[in-house]
């Protein structure tokens, strides 16, 4: 497995750096309750962009392009002022750490260190930092992991990823319905439609246009939209799904007999709906979650952005949801009224003058 | 690098910094600029090929944060920002709500980036009229303004120390660097030369404003835009190849990767790399200005913190301050509150933060019959200066008129159409959706069916009478990541400006429902709600003839500084019956004139 090291100019990586790193502020200004107390972490303006994903290009293709992320690494070493940093990790060979260099403004070190790697897009990787060769956790991103040695290492993952990273099993078959009742592809019509879309491309196309589209299912990949971004940019309500989804499995099970909550008729899960709505759901212990009807805001806000979010975030999977207006709102020509590919990065969209 | 010198400082990049350092830099000055946000290029201006700014919904709405600024009524709510608009819990601006509370909000941040507040705007780039530069001299006589029983309109009204005429050369100059497409034929405003790029195809949807319009007797034009829509010389700015294709929907709060949006960074900033074998401009993105330094009537110290936050000093021969009318007052307040003698010459007559000012903004909606392909669009199609000319707004009992346009980008893409539902402002963004629970399975296919392709929207924007109690001070209690005091807003609108809105948007109205056979059509403005101020932040630091009466000279300098120019929106003493941002570049261009006496003409 070979690295590829991709050339950014220190310009770049400080426009990633300076408005999240620098301060003087160590108050815990970013908690959302997303840390233990006294976690340096909550100092640091969204934390969860380190390392930071962005696109790849190879200078010549977007087809040879798009399966790849660029991920850069970024070390603050300005109260430490290390001598050399690197990273090593399982996007590379475990025994050769890439090295980081200093970033430089008007001439002078900064004291921040960064590198930036190529990386295919739908994986997780685990790091650490070699900081003057002591291996130290990622003390800025809020991703950590523990292995199954028991040891913890900092966690990122790139674009389009379907690995379930916060989400059980269980929660994610339950989530699943509940973001089907929200969203209108559960409509027998409309599902109809997204598959005869999906279908009726060949497969080369299919390879071509959605080479990282996930299982084509109701909810378009709006829970695994969710998972990510309660592994990353809203990890403050990772708390909120786990919680909820373990009262609403308990209430749906005790109402279908103490069946598989997962299989139960659609009609459980609109009575459910309604009742937190009002905050007032029978079954539903207040002692553990407080309010219903918070957490079925949040859901909505979740369910809407992940069926129909770029698909990078994980969510609108193969472009279900944006094909799903492309279809469903046609002129009197039968053209569409919704020419999303038109302004999009091929493959995924037609257009060849943006990049993504 | 401390000890470091620079004949000419200029905070901030964006539309009051960039085109006076266009004029000083072609005429062979060295210009240090000092840009708080990072510097995002185009994808043919970046190395790698890739541009930073990206077509990507969750760009211009990110995810959720909490407001965790403490001492304020709304601690523990959520926003939403975009990612080149401040951190709320680290530099937020706090406004007193009209319940006397303080709140904290994101309206009124133009962007922190270079380019500024041009990177994400939607480009409606109107002139002022001429009428909008003599409201004092036209409401001189006046005793039939509405709403207005203690005469403070005519009484507050300024004219500017410049006339139209005055200015019109830099609107052409502005308009031919800059980059800007539109129509001249049924303007108020006439140019001396047409330097306009052609517009693209209208969105069909604007036909209803167009019809609506026309049935009311309205000269509708097509509205300015900052978009090229050919290949522009004075930027090396090339178009693609299917001229359609720069039609997008993200356009209004979205940077543009391809730099086809004439934002201050790629129009005046960007092609001025090459000067002088690149030592003319010295652009230092990342870069946060905290306080000036002065000895007497000079500003001899600009102090910064460099990207990795370190302090540093910059002696400077001239010091321009360009940060957004707010934050300029609240660096000018800030420069004071460390030298009170910097503070006396600043603040000599009590001015500096006063008579802060916005628009009076408005419109209306509603939904049309036939769907349209609103993701080809840009940010508006038609306006008219109807509500702008004298004649009109005399015969309304009003002291001032605005510009119409309508909107073609609200709610274009799915996830804008979901957040910005109800919304009545960005602090309430997501939450008219949210709050609509009927928006699910059936429901949510009928809110598609309805809104997807099928709202139109009709704005106004019209001038503000001048408060001296509306102003910017500094917060007693909350402070930035740096420690220093942030800004505080405290604004009402005069009930003559509900009487103006009232009427404005009942014109709106009355396109819409003249416009065909629409529905559901609804008309509001921003009159019940303070903290509205569509990112047109300006006046603060008004310019004037009277020392007594303004912050600046009629040259946008410091009455009482030898050195120190304010040349962002700050300097109005009116706001104008149109969008700002053309006239902040037209007169930065002026000022621009006005350094190279200073500094030498080449």
């Amino acid at each position: 497995m070979k690295i590829e090291v991709i050339e950014k100019d220190d310009q770049y990586i400080l426009n990633h750096c300076t408005k999240y790193l620098a301060r003087e502020s160590r108050d815990a200004r970013h908690d959302f309750g997303q840390y233990a107390p006294g976690d340096e972490r909550a100092a640091i303006c969204e934390a969860w962009r380190f390392p930071v994903v962005d696109a790849h290009w190879d200078g010549s293709s977007a087809a040879g392009s798009y399966p790849y992320n660029d991920v850069t690494f970024v070390y603050d070493g300005r109260r430490t002022a290390p001598a050399s940093v690197a990273v090593l990790g399982t996007f590379g060979p475990l025994h050769s750490p890439v090295p980081l260099r200093p970033l430089v403004f008007a001439g002078e070190p900064t004291g921040f260190f960064a590198t930036t790697v190529r990386v295919p897009k739908g994986q997780v990787h685990t790091y650490k930092f070699a900081v003057d060769g002591d291996y130290t956790l990622d003390p800025v991103n809020p991703q950590r992991t523990v292995l199954d040695n028991g040891e913890p290492w900092s966690r990122f993952f790139t674009d389009a990823c379907t690995v379930p990273l916060s989400l059980s099993r269980t929660e994610r078959d339950l989530l699943g319905r509940l973001v089907c009742h929200l969203l209108p592809f559960r409509l027998d019509e409309n599902r109809r439609l997204i598959r005869g879309v999906y279908e009726s491309l060949d497969r080369a196309s299919r390879d071509e246009e959605f080479p990282l589209a996930y299982l084509l299912d109701d909810e378009v990949g709006t829970v695994n939209y969710i998972d990510k971004l309660i592994a990353r940019q809203e990890q403050h309500h990772a708390d909120d799904y786990h919680t909820c989804l373990k009262i609403i499995g308990e209430i749906i099970r005790s109402r279908f007999g103490g069946l598989d909550p997962a299989a139960a008729p659609a009609e459980l899960y609109a009575d459910l709906y309604r009742q937190m709505e009002t905050e007032k759901v029978d079954g539903w212990d207040y002692s553990r979650y407080g309010s219903p009807r918070f957490f079925l805001l949040l859901l909505r806000r979740h369910a809407m952005t992940g069926a129909f979010v770029h698909p990078k975030h994980g969510g609108n999977s193969g472009a279900a949801g944006w094909m799903y207006l492309e279809s469903r709102f046609r002129d009197a020509r039968d053209g569409t009224l919704f020419d999303w590919r038109r302004a999009l990065e091929s493959p995924l969209g037609h257009n060849t003058d943006y990049r993504g | 690098m401390d000890g470091e010198s620079a004949e000419v400082v200029v905070i901030g990049s964006g539309a009051g910094g960039a085109p006076l350092t266009h004029t000083l830099v072609r005429a062979g000055h060295r210009v240090v600029v000092l840009e708080k946000g990072p510097l995002l290029r185009t994808q043919a201006q970046s190395p790698t090929g890739l541009s930073d700014f990206k077509r990507d919904e969750c760009f211009a709405t990110g995810s959720e944060k909490r407001i965790t600024v403490q001492g304020v009524a709304n601690t523990g709510e959520s926003y939403f920002s975009s990612h080149v608009e401040p951190d709320l819990n680290d530099e937020p601006h706090v406004y007193r709500d009209s319940d006397g509370r303080d709140r904290v909000t994101i309206e009124g941040y133009t962007a922190q980036v270079v380019g500024g507040g041009t990177q994400l705007y939607g480009g409606v780039s109107p002139r002022f009229t001429p009428e909008d530069l003599r409201l004092a001299t036209l409401n001189a006589s006046r005793g039939d303004l509405r709403d207005d029983p203690g005469g403070e309109v005519r009484r507050e009204a300024r004219d500017w120390p410049l006339d139209y005429a005055a200015l019109e050369p830099y609107y052409t100059k502005a308009e031919e660097l800059v980059g800007i497409n539109g129509t001249w034929d049924g303007q108020a405003k006439v140019p001396s030369r047409d330097r306009y790029q052609p517009p693209l195809e209208p969105n069909p949807i604007s036909a209803y404003a167009a019809a609506g319009m026309d049935a009311l007797g309205m000269r509708r034009y097509r509205t300015p835009l900052a978009v090229i829509t050919r290949d522009h010389a004075p930027s090396g700015r090339t178009v693609p190849a299917d001229t359609d294709t720069v039609k997008t929907a993200f356009v209004n709060r979205y940077g543009d990767p391809l730099g086809l949006k004439s934002n201050a960074w790629v129009s005046l900033l960007a092609p001025l790399r090459d000067v002088n074998g690149s030592g003319g401009l010295d652009l230092r993105a990342n870069c946060t200005v905290t306080h000036l330094e002065a000895d007497g009537p000079r500003v001899t110290k600009v102090h910064y913190r460099d990207p990795g936050g370190r302090p540093r000093t910059l002696a400077a021969g001239t010091v321009v301050v360009a940060c957004s009318a707010i934050e300029s007052v609240r660096l000018l307040q800030l420069s004071g509150l460390l030298d009170p003698a910097f503070d006396k010459r600043v603040n000599a007559n009590g001015l500096l933060g006063r008579y802060f000012l916005t628009h009076c903004f408005g419109g209306a909606q509603c939904i049309v019959p036939e769907r349209s392909d609103k993701s080809k669009t840009l940010d508006s199609d038609w306006a008219t200066d109807h509500c702008a000319r004298p004649e009109w707004f005399r015969a309304q009992g009003l002291w001032a008129g605005g510009v119409i346009y309508n909107n073609t980008s609200d709610g274009a893409l799915p996830l804008s159409l979901a957040r910005t539902w109800h919304a009545m402002d960005m602090d309430t963004m997501w939450k008219g959706y949210l709050y609509d629970t009927s928006l699910v399975g059936n429901g949510f296919e009928d809110y598609l069916e309805e809104s997807f392709g099928r709202r139109l929207s009709v704005a106004f924007m019209a001038n503000q009478v001048p408060q001296r109690e509306n102003r910017i001070e500094l917060h007693p209690s909350v402070k930035d990541k740096w420690g220093r005091p942030v800004a505080y807003i405290i604004k009402t609108w005069h009930p003559h400006d509900r009487a103006l809105m009232d009427a404005l948007a009942e014109q709106c109205r009355q396109i819409l429902v003249r416009g065909g056979d629409v529905r559901d059509v609804s008309s509001g403005s921003v009159g019940g709600s303070v903290v509205r101020i569509a990112n047109h932040v300006l006046g603060g630091a008004r310019f004037g003839t009277n020392a007594g009466d303004s912050v600046l000279d009629p040259d946008c300098r410091a009455w009482n500084f030898d050195n120190l120019y304010v040349t962002d929106g700050a300097f109005m003493p009116t706001s104008g019956s149109a969008n700002p941002t053309l006239t902040i570049e037209a007169n930065s261009f002026r000022v621009g004139d006005v350094l190279l006496d200073r500094v030498g003409r080449p």
